[in-house]
């Protein structure tokens, strides 16, 4: 049924992702994945959006970013374009209003987001002129917003539609007989979380596997986790999951920490979200070069080179399907 | 992105449908461009914008391209667009109008580039709709086909209420019907999530547990409950709607064209009786009721139908069941004996009204509403403006169009109140319309051939004013060509007839600025979305620079389009809709955002 699965990212589109994101390396790909699906999700936090929306916001995310260049908008934007959408679908839109002040506070040199991975008495008190979002500004990073939302759409051909795996999950605990135990509500909870934790993985789990394996495996981890017995057979197979996916999917949630730190390590402690021009002076310290050249694209031109890239992409496509 | 050839399929064969339709599933693709599609003519224009009949270069299938105008773009794609959209994006039956793909305009020339992308809906392409179908007097619709046709309304209802949609816009312009018999419902711009659970076979429609806008359904195919304000109204309200489609194509025509709220309770009642303790338990209580005073009304279904035959008056007394609890469902009125009886129900593919409907063919080389597009909003899709004149209204008072016709109309007699409540005159009698359609048969080339016009025929095709009224009334101005309610006629003003309607008529009377308005913004959807920026920012005097502000970015819209500069001369002309249809939705987005403030109701599709 349609509404349980997902599309998910074909082989050729994953493999042409270093083509279209040439000559970005898949670490520096997988940062900004990393930290963009981040910043959504502290944005989803301080808006106060359910969970869900927040997920399938950083699911779209990851799907426009098959389809389009991740270069080619500022992260941030991207991020807040996506979240906007998603929310004004659902059934708890946000105003723009809010969704800029958030991004704008969170984006700030000292957002609790930059600030995450110290300890919590040496975190200075937000100034809030730093984050401060006047009317001008406000209306530039509107505009850049409702452009990017169209390119979202476009680039995903309308389809909005994100099954989550967060509801089978407890379902599967349920028919397990999980909540009989003790245990239960904690592994519950650890189910959510690796659930919730999977959607920043830099393997895309959410766009290579189908939400009743993703659903699967964090039973399988935080079962496992928290010592709760179950049953002696393959009970995965009654989700339709078979071994080697289980597999390939509990090696992937669980490798997301020691990836976590390494890119904390890579743009430093205080760095809550990293930027376009970051990526570029990094690029340009592993000798990698500019990769635009000009730096920051004139207002004017971006309409021709989006125009020209959907082209692009467009014959891209044609070539993969004959 | 594949667009898969539209294959009709006999309903009931679900496996071969769906594998002709199965959705890619396992990638995501962008949208196609419009330069993926040949434009073949220009259908008419719904409240999203106008509709086009296109070829696909890639499959060689005909679709149609529904244009989706950005007017409100303080916040984005238009979220009424979006949701029906993702909404339909989830559906799939052989009798719901199916969403093939999303295909993006770019402006070419480089003036434009900094505009936004044009977005169309692409949707298969139907040759009718039920409603231009029954307006056609060359074509009566056989026993047989009125139930095959049923049964395909009620297995589309069947599937969209089981999986927890509510239509709530059920009317015969919103069926749309191929020339192989296939039925399909479409426009799902009103549709929501339904948070209850589905109906079950013997149950009716169930109960609703939470409140929902009561603001919904054209008004002659509103269920009695819904004119009564129930919030807690159910997926019986589509099967009333089945009930009012079926009488309609039992007669010919609408068979509760009331003109006014009250007046459609008060027609309501005259047909199936007068609400009592038993036959809608619990009516008393409805905000709506509240003052309601009818003389007991025996019903009238069995008299007003009896040349239909037993089997119809049953089956329309389960549909127009005042009781919501009890009125049938779409999966118990599939069992109705009805369709078991003979005459049995004709086969899709043997239907015999499209092979000689020569008319049709004639109407859709004129251009006109022979090929109603794919889910329009609610008879929006304006395609009859024949006889309303070409030009833009830009005085309010006459409404819409410039209303020529009705002034020449004797309608000041005869409808003293409610013709000018809105500003919007009441239909002109049906005899003179019938008058016209005669003159103009007569006086017509025969143009039968070919069926399908070149396009560059369209503007050959012009001189709205020289049109003989009524010509092309068709669904589309439907409201307009019908005759006075009978009731009307005893009863000069509704007003008097039932003093205290409390909110309604108060509510209509705060917006007279609204009837001041250029017709042509009537036209547009997006109120709709007004109406939940408006909601959030709960400032609802901003309604009157937006709608400024609106008008010119539709102007600005008119200068866009380049690849068919006939739709400009086409769009004066079929700008000006059915009155009472406008009226209708005007009230709808007028007073749903009052409403809504109040609920949770604005977060429609709640998924």
């Amino acid at each position: 049924m349609a509404h349980l699965t997902n599309p998910l990212a074909t082989p050729s589109q994953l493999f042409a992702l270093s083509t279209l994101n040439s000559p970005l390396p898949p670490d520096l790909q997988a940062s900004i994945r990393y930290y963009t699906a981040h910043l959504t999700q502290a944005s989803g936090l301080l808006l106060r959006l359910p969970q869900d929306i927040t997920a399938q916001a950083n699911v779209l995310l990851f799907r426009y970013w098959v389809v389009d260049p991740l270069m080619q908008w500022e992260f941030s934007d991207v991020s807040a374009a996506v979240l906007y959408t998603t929310a004004k679908i659902s059934a708890s839109p946000r105003s723009l209003r809010s969704i800029t002040n958030v991004y704008a506070y969170l984006l700030s040199p000292h957002s609790q987001l930059s600030y995450m991975n110290e300890k919590k008495d040496e975190i200075a008190a937000p100034d809030p002129e730093s984050y401060y979002l006047s009317e001008g500004e406000y209306i530039t990073f509107r505009n850049r917003i409702l452009n990017i939302e169209g390119q979202v759409l476009n680039a995903l051909g309308f389809n909005t539609h994100v099954a989550l795996p967060h509801p089978l999950a407890v379902t599967y605990l349920q028919t397990l007989d999980a909540f009989s135990t003790s245990k239960g509500k904690q592994v519950a909870k650890r189910t959510v979380e690796y659930l919730n934790t999977a959607l920043l993985s830099p393997q895309m789990l959410y766009l290579t596997t189908q939400p009743n394996a993703l659903a699967t495996a964090a039973v399988y981890l935080a079962a496992r986790e928290e010592g709760l017995k179950m049953p002696e057979v393959e009970w995965w197979e009654v989700f339709d999951v078979e071994r080697e996916e289980l597999g390939f999917l509990v090696v992937g949630m669980g490798s997301l920490e020691p990836f976590a730190r390494k890119e904390v390590e890579r743009w430093g402690v205080n760095k809550g979200m990293i930027s376009r021009e970051m990526v570029r002076s990094e690029l340009e310290k592993l000798g990698l070069g500019n990769i635009n050249g000009d730096g920051g694209k004139g207002l004017v031109e971006e309409e021709d080179e989006e125009t020209q890239m959907a082209r692009m992409l467009d014959e891209k496509v044609a070539a993969v399907e004959t | 992105m594949e667009t898969p050839t539209h294959q009709t399929s006999p309903p009931g064969d679900y496996v071969a449908f769906a594998r002709a339709h199965a959705r890619a599933q396992n990638s995501f693709l962008g949208c196609s461009r419009i330069t993926d599609y040949e434009i073949l003519g220009k259908l008419g224009e719904g409240t999203f914008g106008e509709v086009h009949r296109a070829k696909s270069k890639k499959t060689g299938a005909i679709v149609a391209l529904k244009k989706i105008l950005m007017h409100n773009e303080k916040d984005g794609f238009p979220i009424t667009a979006l949701r029906e959209i993702k909404l339909l994006k989830l559906l799939s039956h052989p009798n719901v109008l199916k969403l093939e793909e999303m295909a993006v305009e770019h402006h070419s020339k480089p003036a434009d580039k900094r505009k936004r992308a044009i977005m169309y809906m692409v949707t298969p392409y139907m040759d009718h709709d039920l409603s231009g179908l029954l307006e056609n007097p060359s074509i009566t619709l056989t026993e047989a086909q009125i139930k095959c046709y049923m049964l395909q309304l009620l297995e589309g209802l069947r599937y969209l209420h089981d999986n927890h949609i509510l239509h709530r816009d059920m009317k015969a312009a919103n069926l749309l019907i191929n020339n192989k018999g296939i039925l399909q419902i479409a426009d799902f711009g009103l549709a929501r999530h339904y948070d209850e659970p589905v109906p079950v076979a013997g149950r009716g429609g169930g109960e609703a547990r939470r409140d929902y806008t009561s603001l919904v359904v054209t008004r002659w195919y509103r269920p009695p409950e819904l004119l009564l304000h129930l919030r807690k109204y159910t997926t019986a309200i589509d099967m009333w709607g089945v009930g009012c489609v079926f009488g309609e194509m039992l007669t010919g025509k609408p068979i509760l064209a009331g003109d006014s709220d009250p007046n459609q309770l008060k027609i309501i009642f005259e047909l199936v009786g007068t609400p009592t303790d038993e036959s809608m338990p619990g009516w008393r209580s409805l905000p709506g009721a509240e003052g309601l005073k009818f003389p007991p009304h025996p019903p009238t279904i069995a008299q007003r139908f009896r040349e239909a035959g037993s089997g119809a008056i049953s089956l329309l007394n389960e549909l127009l069941k005042l009781d919501w609890r009890k009125r049938v469902n779409a999966i118990d009125a599939l069992k109705h004996p009805y369709f078991r009886n003979a005459p049995l129900p004709a086969k899709a593919g043997d239907l015999p009204v499209m092979e000689d409907s020569h008319e049709l063919d004639r109407r859709k080389f004129r251009g006109q509403k022979a090929a109603p597009p794919p889910a329009p909003k609610g008879g929006t899709v304006g395609m009859g403006a024949g006889n309303w004149g070409g030009e833009p209204s830009t005085n309010g008072n006459a409404g819409f169009g410039n209303g020529d016709n009705y002034h020449r109309q004797p309608n000041g007699g005869r409808y003293p109140h409610g013709g000018h409540r809105n500003g919007v005159p009441l239909p002109p009698p049906q005899d003179e319309r019938r008058r016209a359609w005669e003159r103009h048969r007569d006086d017509r080339p025969d143009t039968r051939l070919p069926p399908r016009p070149p396009p560059a025929e369209y503007p050959a095709y012009d001189g709205p004013r020289d049109r003989p009224e009524g010509y092309r009334s068709r669904s589309r101005d439907l409201d307009r060509d019908r005759p006075p309610p009978r009731s009307r006629a005893g009863a000069p003003s509704v007003d008097t007839y039932i003093p205290s309607y409390g909110p309604d008529s108060g509510r209509r009377d705060e917006r007279p600025p609204r009837d001041d308005r250029p017709s042509r913004e009537r036209d547009d959807r997006p109120p709709r979305d007004d109406r939940h920026s408006r909601d959030r920012d709960d400032r609802p005097r901003r309604r009157d620079d937006r709608d400024e502000r609106r008008h010119e970015n539709r102007d600005r819209d008119r200068d866009r389009l380049d690849y068919d500069e006939r739709s400009r001369s086409g769009r004066t002309r079929s700008r000006s809709r059915s009155p009472a249809r406008e009226r209708e939705r005007d009230r709808v987005r007028e007073r749903e955002p009052l409403e809504r403030t109040h609920d949770r109701d604005r977060d429609i599709y709640r998924r």
